[in-house]
């Protein structure tokens, strides 16, 4: 075989060049759907483009949602598309930059700031009024909020419980499992449980699982404002974390990782979500997000599970997960995707949605009621409570728009406190430090 | 592959030759015809004909974004689009960054661990495949289906069988009651798993060439080597391994390029953890440009990154140039 120089360094070369766009140009397509319902005319103005992800449940309900949109608006049309969790930011960044993002999006109230605070989201103030607003619970209201000004509107709310093996609990003897709120466990207690499975449960097994991994970094605070801390001053222009709660809540945490109690490979870089070491078996709890729960109901066949309350220190909290809807401000027709978002959280609709897809509904007159769940409705009431131990102090930390900034310097260093060893007092300062740079 | 390779490289080569290199083979081609202008023009004609395609190819999908890429590496991103001039602050960021001469410095240990390791393994398994092995027809495409699979799915395989606690390798060693791994959780093992994966999925393309390298040679030099008294070892030792040698050029650059691209892998298989001990330029630079949506400094990373591969090329080709003799 015989290859020249020339050959040699060209093919170089060009690999080389691939190299360096791996780095700094990798958009991945974003399967055309922004131009997808540019087809001009009048049909383009009443064609909408909504990317989102979802679990199989969720999409039924975003389609049931999309037909009875439909049907009530003749002539228009409403092109979903579906991508994975994974990717749907750097897709819909690039979007953004190429002007071709969808007219309506799908966003995590944590990351929520960082499109509002760029001025990439349609201002929603002229097309929802005071009352309108009112219905929603305050902190989710505040959530889709940047500046005094509604970029969104909140679709739905989630947040974690704990579920545990019910044959492992008898097996070491832990019978009083907290059935209300009040009597949630507090952290000795939820130790001292943890303990106990430690010691009945073989060595492959661990007591429990928390669920940081993947992008959860920011789950990490409930455990701070449990403790009482806070992670931002009171003006949100600074950070609060160095403070006794901080180090009590990272000392704590830390603890799981050199008592055994978690799986070593469970940290927040982990790529293996909790749910998943929980449907596996290998842990006896596991802190999981009701969205999941259809997940667990279908995955887990070789053993009984069932849920309790997050535990409590100071006070009870837990964290913001669920979805707000957004327009993109270049939607091109503005009216109809703002018209859309109000559909969406009408509530008829927002019912249907989350009780299909055993989520929290975020309208002040569904919070009183039963929705009907269609996955273990026994425990979805758990959920449902947990979600009132959110302070709308926490709501205004969580959606700071320095948060998107904060979260990978946040799980960098919660990485390094839980598989490296690194001190606490170093880890929050760091912390602290990043917060003060991104806040300041 | 190897086809679709070679036409790459060939294309890219002559478009070296566009760019005010020496006039080299195909130009005194050309002078040949010289004094006879419209041959001359209908052969510059077929050569822009030829040439065209793949240029605009390469220019539109390769040295504008490099070029767009440089730029941005010289402006201030806020997620969105570049915002502002900063000249060099993203650079004497990096000088700074520890993290980022940690990520180097891991990109480094994991290119001189892959690179002669997939080099022998691939050489050891050509010679394999090129005697006599029966069924070698079916461990050609078993060693050769890894390269073939998108480099996601293999990650994703590489998480099954190294997942700390419901990996298939951990689960087989409690089976036999010794001592598990920790995969994920420690930096070594991490790292280890990650080299473990590349080799697999990359000593199949090694195999490739040198199994065409040493198709090449011919067998009469063995018969010599034999009648001459020589061992199998010194036969491999002092035949093979210098006849193959230009394929083990192409393949030492092709590799270094590779193992500093690593990517998906690592994505997939530990997000660059634990702490950082698996973190490596690339994923450094996608954390940057995806996660904290600072693509200015993710885009200086990437020049950073293009700029050691040319270096490497270019050292390895200068200190190489008796190769296209022996090939």
């Amino acid at each position: 075989m015989t290859i020249s120089r020339r050959q040699i360094l060209g093919g170089a070369g060009f690999l080389a060049a691939a190299a360096a766009l791996n780095g700094c140009a990798g958009f991945s397509g974003g399967g055309g759907n922004g131009g997808g319902g540019g087809d001009g005319g009048d049909g383009g103005q009443n064609t909408l483009t909504f990317t989102t992800w979802g679990s199989p449940a969720e999409e039924e309900g975003f389609r049931r949602g999309i037909d009875a949109f439909k049907a009530a608006n003749s002539g228009v049309d409403v092109q979903l598309n579906l991508v994975p969790y994974e990717q749907i930011f750097t897709n819909i960044d690039a979007q953004l930059q190429a002007g071709t993002a969808p007219d309506l999006f799908r966003v995590d109230y944590g990351t929520i700031g960082a499109y509002s605070s760029q001025d990439q989201l349609l201002d929603l103030s002229s097309y929802v009024d005071t009352a309108a607003a009112e219905e929603f619970l305050p902190a989710m209201w505040q959530a889709v909020q940047y500046d005094g000004k509604p970029y969104g509107v909140p679709h739905q709310t989630d947040t974690s419980a704990l579920v545990y093996r019910t044959d492992l609990f008898e097996q070491a003897g832990i019978t009083n499992v907290p059935d209300s709120l009040a009597s949630a466990w507090t952290w000795d207690e939820f130790r001292q449980v943890a303990e106990q499975l430690r010691g009945s449960i073989p060595g492959d097994l661990y007591p429990f699982v928390y669920n940081w991994q993947l992008g959860g970094s920011t789950r990490w605070l409930s455990w701070l404002f449990q403790a009482g801390g806070r992670l931002f001053d009171e003006d949100l222009t600074g950070s609060a974390i160095e403070s006794d709660a901080g180090r009590k809540a990272l000392e704590f945490t830390q603890g799981f990782f050199t008592d055994g109690l978690v799986p070593p490979s469970s940290s927040v870089k982990s790529s293996t979500y909790a749910d998943d070491a929980f449907s596996a078996g290998t842990t006896a709890m596991a802190f999981v997000g009701n969205f999941v729960l259809p997940g667990l109901d279908e995955n887990i066949t070789d053993f009984e599970w069932s849920a309790t309350y997050l535990p409590r220190d100071e006070r009870g909290a837990c964290d913001l997960g669920g979805n707000a809807l957004v327009a993109t401000k270049n939607a091109r027709n503005p009216e109809l995707a703002a018209e859309f978002l109000k559909f969406m959280t009408r509530p008829d609709q927002m019912s249907d949605f989350c009780a299909r897809a055993m989520e929290l509904p975020t309208l002040n007159s569904l919070v009183g009621t039963e929705l009907d769940y269609q996955t273990r409705p026994d425990i979805a009431g758990i959920f449902v409570e947990q979600a009132t131990t959110l302070e709308p102090s926490d709501v205004e930390q969580l959606t700071s728009p320095a948060m998107a900034t904060i979260n990978p310097k946040l799980r960098d260093e919660l990485e390094a406190a839980f598989t490296q060893g690194r001190p606490v007092e170093e880890t929050l300062a760091n912390i602290a430090a990043a917060v003060d740079e991104a806040a300041g | 592959m190897s086809a679709d390779t070679s036409a790459r490289e060939e294309s890219t080569g002559e478009a070296a030759d566009e760019g005010g290199d020496p006039p080299a083979f195909p130009a005194r081609t050309y002078t040949a015809g010289a004094g006879r202008a419209p041959a001359r023009q209908r052969s510059t004609c077929a050569a822009a004909g030829f040439l065209g395609p793949n240029l605009i190819l390469l220019g539109v999908f390769l040295f504008l974004p490099l070029g767009w890429a440089l730029l941005i590496s010289f402006q201030e991103s806020n997620g969105f689009g570049a915002s502002g001039w900063v000249g060099l602050a993203n650079y004497q960021r990096l000088v700074t960054d520890p993290t980022f001469w940690q990520s180097a410095l891991n990109t480094a240990v994991f290119t001189v661990i892959t690179v002669p390791l997939s080099l022998a393994l691939g050489l050891g398994l050509a010679v394999l495949m090129n005697s006599v092995l029966p069924g070698r027809r079916i461990f050609r495409t078993l060693v050769y289906l890894p390269m073939v699979i998108s480099g996601i799915a293999t990650a994703l395989m590489g998480v099954l069988l190294f997942d700390e606690v419901t990996g298939i390798l951990n689960k087989l060693l409690r089976e036999g009651g010794l001592a598990t791994i920790p995969w994920q959780s420690q930096g070594t093992a991490a790292f280890a798993s990650i080299i473990l994966v590349t080799l697999w999925i990359r000593v199949g393309f090694n195999m490739v060439i040198y199994l065409a390298g040493l198709q090449s040679i011919s067998p009469e030099l063995y018969e010599a080597a034999r009648l001459e008294g020589a061992s199998s070892w010194q036969q491999f030792r002092y035949l093979t391994v210098p006849l193959v040698g230009p394929s083990t050029f192409f393949l030492l650059i092709m590799n270094v390029i590779y193992s500093f691209q690593v990517f998906d892998t690592i994505f997939v298989m530990t997000g660059g953890g634990p702490g950082r001990s698996t973190s490596v330029l690339v994923t450094y630079a996608y954390e940057n440009g995806f996660v904290t949506r600072d693509q200015s400094y993710a885009a200086a990373i990437g020049i950073v990154i293009f700029l050691i591969t040319l270096i490497f090329t270019a050292v390895q080709w200068k200190g190489n140039r008796s190769r296209d003799d022996v090939g």
